[in-house]
């Protein structure tokens, strides 16, 4: 079995979820499953790079997909309290009509 | 074989995690991807890595939950026809992972420990780090320079 390839596969998952979804939420977990995809690449390298640096690599992996799984919460939500919805498309047709709104 | 059934069973939750239209659907499938692949690294040898990964899966699948139960406006039911095709999909997808190979593994790194590896080579992160904030610092400039010309 190759991780390298399971790896790839995940990736390609979450850039298809990434690229095709409309709610905020599937695109998180996108973004969840591509930061897997890298964490399972981080740790099946350990055996060529030596364990301390595949260590290394590791907690700095978990620590910027903690970040980054903060921010996009905390996008999540705000976005939600200010326009009421989470899909990608309304929040779009909500800006324009803003837009037309402050030309008119 | 076990670690194949495994790979194909996180192939498959990854899949139902997209695909699937609820939010809370989608969410549990999410969770399904972090515990296999928590038992994924711990049966590879890496408890380290598995402990780590269930931690930060517990943690993230905690809020996201909640935000799915609170953000999610109406569920849908999921077609029984649907949630077939979407395994067969996943274990479509996860079949080039068992049966085929690319990586070749050469020690490069090999005597470098924990320690010397977080504290010694900080400079690549340093590096990395310095990049994402120019980056942003720039990001930053265009999006004031173009609120200043729409401004005027």
């Amino acid at each position: 079995m190759d991780y390298v390839i399971l790896s790839l596969v995940l990736l390609g998952i979450g850039i298809y979820g990434l690229l095709t979804k409309r709610d905020l939420l599937k695109v998180f977990v996108s973004v969840e499953l591509i930061a897997t995809a890298a964490t399972l690449n981080f740790v099946m390298l350990v055996p060529s790079v030596g364990k301390g640096l595949g260590e290394a690599f590791l907690v700095l992996a978990f620590a910027t997909d903690t970040c980054v799984s903060g921010v996009i919460l905390a996008l999540l939500v705000i976005v939600h309290k200010k326009y009421g919805t989470s899909d990608i498309g309304d929040l779009v047709k909500i800006e324009e009509s803003k837009k037309d709104e402050v030309e008119a | 074989m076990i670690l194949e059934l495994l790979s194909v069973g996180l192939v498959i939750s990854a899949c139902l995690a997209i695909f699937l239209d609820e939010a809370v659907y989608s969410v549990a499938a999410l969770a399904g991807t972090f515990f296999l692949t928590s038992m994924l690294y711990a049966l590879s040898g890496a408890v380290f890595v598995a402990v780590f990964q269930f931690a930060v899966g517990a943690g993230t699948l905690a809020i996201l939950f909640l935000a799915g139960e609170m953000l999610s406006e109406k569920p849908a039911k999921v077609p029984q026809k649907n949630l077939l095709s979407l395994v067969a999909v996943g274990v479509l997808l996860s079949l080039p992972a068992i049966f085929l190979s690319v990586s070749g593994q050469t020690g490069v790194f090999s005597a470098i420990s924990f320690e010397e590896a977080l504290w010694d080579l900080r400079a690549m992160d340093v590096v990395l780090q310095g990049f994402v904030i120019m980056t942003v610092a720039l990001g930053i400039v265009i999006i004031l320079h173009e609120k200043r010309k729409g401004g005027k």
